[in-house]
């Protein structure tokens, strides 16, 4: 392998640069946040300024109300999460498990149905919502969710409950369990990594959702997820060139997000390799 | 006595029947909630769609007059649609290069390194995929400030570019600045679906291809390029499918279609159409256009899947 020594270093230089140059922005985006307002634009290529300040967070605690938009995007991430989970475990494993009538058909319809795009959907989504008047509320931002990319933790669930081997479930079936008790007692202790995985790519994604919860929860303070709040903070007039507060606002904003990556990095690596199928 | 014997048999095996009946019914009732929840919100809204896409209909006003083709009409006369859609091509084609052929021909490059150090590649590039896009976007707004002090126009002072650039605002770099948001945001989700692909590959194949020159080029060229087809494949569809879903939230927050749909595509002017003019109509119309000509893709996504679906065992 000597005679490639060098191909071996000018590769490892351009993956270096180019991880770098993608990381960079995210660089200014934590710097930035940690800057002096009024030291912002003083060098704008330094991306952090010594002694580093609090001031941007402490003026965001104080400008927006933070708490509440945290609860609304727990409680919308978090019920999406489980929501999905609740109604993808059953159907997966009704795929995995039975042979029936249209059973090709039904799981064709759910794929197609990841491959419809969103904006195709909102227009009637939100027509719908309006009727039963749930616009500006939690449950309008929820409930769609709970539909449209459904098909995805489905489809790969199933997978994983295909892989399960059939003579341990055939043997609690003889035993006398029925199928509720081999899908909860025996196929879930078993499986509870790829719905873990599952749970954890529902969960970033809906926590970065911006344009559904923008379009059925921007009309009023009490329904914002923080993507919304960070958003409309930084189009209002007191928001405007604070770059200071918004790059804050947006640092909490990633950080559970990015934690959850830190944190379990190699899971979340394989889950968004499994879930390719969505994108 | 016989009769009540006989009567009881008769119970007992039309106790079995309804068993057996809704033992037939298990399977449907695990899929039901699911796939309830999958019609209201998605086939039921797209139903919807391709009705709306007749009427004329200001959802403000809730204004409705049925129009049957009109929608269509005005579409395929619109000088903006034409425009749109050639932007649209403009956006994909960026796309192909930066989250398609960049990131294959990166992962082409770890072949000789360890797995350790690809892992961290890797996981730095893949870093910003779990950062809200709107929220990334605010900082590249900063980068763009058309001022003195924005950071892409003090970069570019050195190199005698004075007049500070309107990036967001002038019509020649509205787009590609939008675009480079979009595709800095995918680029290392695509790397690491490229790697994937390539672990598929033997290892012995790699490391052949790589330690003889002339014979570990036709090996490549024979062996593994063909091995990794399918992933190659796959990236291009999934690209060319969302596309423009990538772009979606940086525009919204950066130019919002402008300077005069300079930044425009297909999937945002939907967007704009049905929540800014209010023409649920005529957006519907565009929606319906957009099933249609990316229909195709989506197809071709499908038997990719349907692969794995039959033969992933």
């Amino acid at each position: 392998m000597t005679a490639s020594w060098r191909a071996v270093w000018l590769s490892r230089t351009i993956l270096i640069v180019v991880s770098a140059l993608v990381l960079m922005p995210l660089v200014y985006l934590v710097g930035i946040s940690f800057k002096a307002p009024q030291l912002i634009f003083a060098n704008p290529i330094l991306p952090f300024t010594i002694p580093p300040s609090l001031e941007n967070y402490q003026a965001v605690l104080r400008q927006m109300d933070i708490p509440r938009y945290l609860l609304n995007s727990v409680a919308f991430a978090g019920s999406v999460t489980l929501g999905q989970l609740a109604l993808a475990i059953p159907a997966a494993f009704s795929f995995a498990y039975f042979n029936f009538r249209f059973k090709n058909l039904l799981l064709g319809l759910i794929i197609i149905s990841l491959m419809v795009p969103f904006v195709v959907t909102y227009i009637p989504n939100y027509l719908l919502l309006a009727r039963w008047r749930l616009i500006n509320t939690l449950p309008g931002l929820i409930l769609p969710m709970l539909g449209i990319s459904l098909g995805f933790g489905i489809f790969l669930l199933r997978q994983h409950f295909m892989s399960f081997p059939r003579e341990v479930m055939e043997a609690a079936m003889i035993d006398g369990a029925n199928s509720w008790d081999i899908l909860w007692r025996v196929l879930m202790p078993a499986n509870l990594s790829p719905v873990l995985a599952v749970g954890i790519y529902v969960l970033i994604n809906t926590w970065n959702q911006f344009i559904w919860p923008l379009l059925v929860g921007g009309g009023n303070p009490r329904s914002y997820t923080l993507t919304v709040a960070v958003q409309i903070f930084y189009t209002s007039p007191e928001g405007g060139d604070y770059w200071g507060a918004i790059m804050a606002a947006s640092v909490l904003t990633s950080l559970p997000t990015a934690i959850i990556f830190l944190l379990m990095r190699r899971r979340v690596l394989t889950t968004f390799v499994d879930g390719a199928i969505k994108g | 006595m016989a009769v009540r014997a006989k009567t009881a048999a008769a119970a007992a095996q039309a106790g079995q029947t309804r068993r057996l009946r809704f033992q037939k019914l298990v399977p449907y009732l695990y899929i039901a909630p699911a796939l309830i929840f999958i019609f209201i919100f998605v086939f039921y809204p797209l139903a919807r769609t391709v009705q709306i896409s007749f009427y004329e209909w200001n959802i403000v006003r809730d204004r409705q007059n049925y129009v049957g083709l009109d929608n269509y009409a005005r579409l395929l006369a619109d000088p903006n649609f034409r425009q749109i859609i050639g932007q649209t091509l403009v956006y994909l084609l960026i796309a192909v290069v930066a989250v398609v052929a960049l990131p294959i021909s990166l992962a082409f490059l770890t072949l000789q390194l360890t797995d350790k150090e690809v892992d961290f590649y890797q996981s730095a590039m893949f870093f910003p995929t779990v950062i809200a896009t709107s929220v990334a976007t605010l900082v590249w707004v900063w980068f763009y400030l058309p001022t003195r002090t924005g950071l892409f126009n003090t970069l570019l002072q050195p190199f005698g570019v004075t007049q500070p650039v309107q990036w967001l605002t002038d019509s020649f770099t509205a787009l590609p600045a939008v675009a480079l948001v979009a595709n800095w945001k995918v680029m290392g989700f695509h790397f690491l679906l490229a790697l994937a692909g390539l672990k598929a590959i033997p290892r012995d194949y790699l490391e052949a291809a790589y330690v003889d020159g002339a014979h570990g080029w036709s090996l490549m060229r024979r062996v593994i390029l063909p091995l990794f087809a399918p992933t190659g494949l796959f990236l291009l569809v999934i690209t060319l499918i969302q596309g423009l879903e990538y772009v979606f939230v940086p525009i919204r927050v950066m130019t919002l279609g402008g300077p005069a749909n300079a930044s425009n595509n297909l999937m945002y002017a939907i967007y704009q159409e049905g929540f800014q003019f209010f023409r649920a109509g005529y957006a519907s119309a565009m929606s319906v256009v957009m099933i249609l000509l990316f229909g195709g893709f989506a197809l071709l996504q499908y038997r990719l899947l349907d692969r794995r679906v039959h033969y992933d065992r």
